[in-house]
């Protein structure tokens, strides 16, 4: 089954380069033993909340806000779609998800078609 | 009659088990319950009518299992279904009596699924209780002072989140274990501060702390060799047993260190002795260990008529520094202020890094009113009583504070 591990950060905490370059490797190492273990579905770093478009449907009528979705101190920052044959392993593969001091991971399973 | 009072001890000796049986075997927690009641009502009727099994215990679970395999059949059945399907025919039971399985005991799994971190605490507990324990929805819903409609919501929450996230059915893995186990424990332990907080013991909520302690021993049972299990099963033992002493006749709060002991339960006490000696024995400490021996102490007052404070106090720092809380840290300053002196307390309760504000806080409140009493400053033992009844205590220490405010300004 697949779950989506949804990572929430922090933009304003300012991580130093070598913080940041230490968090890259180690999804770079998370990426690979996901492969490795056939559980890769997908992934991705996502660009900062600040070129979010959101597009907003009320009442049936759309509209263009600039942003993102929600105004938080958390904003979502990437994802990885994993495969994994229930939710201690999702939540596993979730606990290895690398970030600052102050973080958080959505584990989601997603709906089976 | 015969056969309802056999079924009766008969679900009181084995029901946890053969429900644990069920659930596990069939990976469905809302089936189980079902084909159980099925076999309840079934037990009654044929019982009453051909005479007890040789093994009752085995004929319910036989009896479920072939219920819940029929009812998953014709689930899949309706599912899949095109065209009419057939409903299976139910064998006899006499086919089934033949055919009796050992029941396996699958309580300690299904504990693990029913109190996994990924549920929500009050839904752990209502699963444990209603899944293993077979209490009502009704009783939970009592025990828990809301309706019906919104615990049975809770527990269908729980089910569906098992069921969708794929929660599996089995002992955890050594790496999670302790993780787990901490769940357990924790639910457990919020069950019984639960119950314990209505230190009247309304008949509903001395159900639910005869219900976790009866759980915890459980767990002793299953667990033996873990000594944070045993510890919790101490505490509970050794906080229960002083339900007889907790209120006056009056209906107020009657604090620890003034309870008659000789109400205390001493059964309960020699339980949890046993207990602490055996996780002693495993000698790996822990903070339901201390919290524990901290009570153990307190019960000492029976045999040695006075209070180990300064013993209590050190427990106290050995608990805060594996399991830090503000209220562990209150309780110690009570301690430190026994054992040297008020201002020594004071000096500890100020130095609390409680929740936002300290002065907002009902416990910190409580403990400043009687360490400031104790160190003759009545005036600010007063003004802390009165913040503490702002705070909204619980009746039976409303009538406490109230009355020792009566006291100060007499």
């Amino acid at each position: 089954m697949q779950y989506l591990l949804i990572i929430y950060g922090d933009e304003t905490f300012n991580s130093t380069t070598a913080d940041m370059q230490e968090i890259t490797a180690a999804h770079m190492r998370l990426g690979a033993e996901l492969q490795e273990k056939g559980a890769m579905v997908g992934g991705n770093r996502l660009r900062p909340s600040d070129t979010a478009t959101t597009i907003r449907t009320v009442g049936g009528v759309q509209s263009l806000h600039d942003g993102p979705y929600a105004e938080t101190r958390e904003q979502l920052a990437g994802y990885y779609l994993v495969e994994a044959p229930d939710l201690d392993a999702a939540i596993a593969w979730g606990k290895k998800i690398p970030g600052g001091p102050n973080y958080a991971v959505e584990v989601r399973p997603v709906w089976q078609m | 009659m015969q056969a309802e009072r056999l079924l009766g001890e008969t679900v009181r000796d084995a029901g946890d088990r053969i429900r644990a049986a069920l659930a596990i075997r069939f990976r469905d927690l809302d089936m189980a319950e079902e084909a159980f009641a099925f076999a309840s009502l079934r037990a009654v009727e044929t019982w009453g009518r051909d005479g007890p099994p040789r093994d009752p215990a085995a004929w319910l679970y036989a009896v479920g299992r072939r219920r819940a395999f029929d009812l998953g059949r014709r689930a899949k059945v309706r599912e899949a279904a095109v065209h009419d399907a057939p409903e299976p025919t139910p064998d006899p039971e006499a086919i089934l009596v033949a055919a009796f399985e050992p029941i396996p005991d699958e309580r300690l799994r299904l504990i693990f699924v029913c109190c996994h971190p990924a549920l929500a605490p009050e839904a752990r507990i209502a699963l444990t209780l209603r899944t293993l324990c077979g209490l009502s929805v009704e009783r939970l819903a009592r025990a828990w002072l809301t309706t019906e409609a919104a615990m049975l919501q809770r527990l269908t929450r729980a089910r569906r989140k098992i069921r969708d996230t794929r929660i599996r059915f089995e002992i955890p893995e050594p790496a999670a274990w302790g993780e787990r186990l901490e769940a357990v424990l924790a639910t457990l332990e919020i069950a019984y501060a639960q119950a314990y907080e209505d230190a009247g013991g309304a008949s509903e909520t001395a159900d639910l702390a005869g219900e976790t302690l009866r759980l915890s021993g459980l767990l002793c049972d299953l667990l033996p060799q873990e000594p944070e299990v045993l510890g919790l099963a101490a505490m509970i033992r050794l906080a229960e047993s002083r339900r007889p002493a907790r209120l006056d006749a009056g209906g107020a709060m009657v604090p620890l260190s003034e309870q008659d002991v000789a109400l205390w339960d001493s059964r309960l006490i020699a339980e949890a002795a046993g207990l602490l000696r055996r996780a002693a024995a495993l000698g790996r400490s822990g903070p339901y260990q201390l919290m524990a021996a901290i009570h153990a102490a307190h019960a000492t007052r029976r045999e040695t008529g006075a209070t180990a404070w300064g013993d209590i106090a050190t427990l106290y720092d050995y608990l805060l520094s594996v399991r830090p809380s503000p209220v562990a840290q209150v309780n110690r300053a009570v301690a430190v202020a026994e054992a040297r002196g008020a201002d020594a307390g004071l000096a500890a309760l100020a130095a609390i890094e409680g929740p936002a504000r300290l002065a907002d806080w009902l416990p910190y409140q409580a403990a400043r009113a009687g360490l400031c009493a104790k160190a003759g400053r009545a005036a600010e033992a007063a003004d802390a009583l009165r913040c503490a009844l702002a705070l909204g205590p619980a009746p039976a220490e409303r009538l406490f504070l109230a009355r020792r405010l009566g006291e100060l300004s007499a």
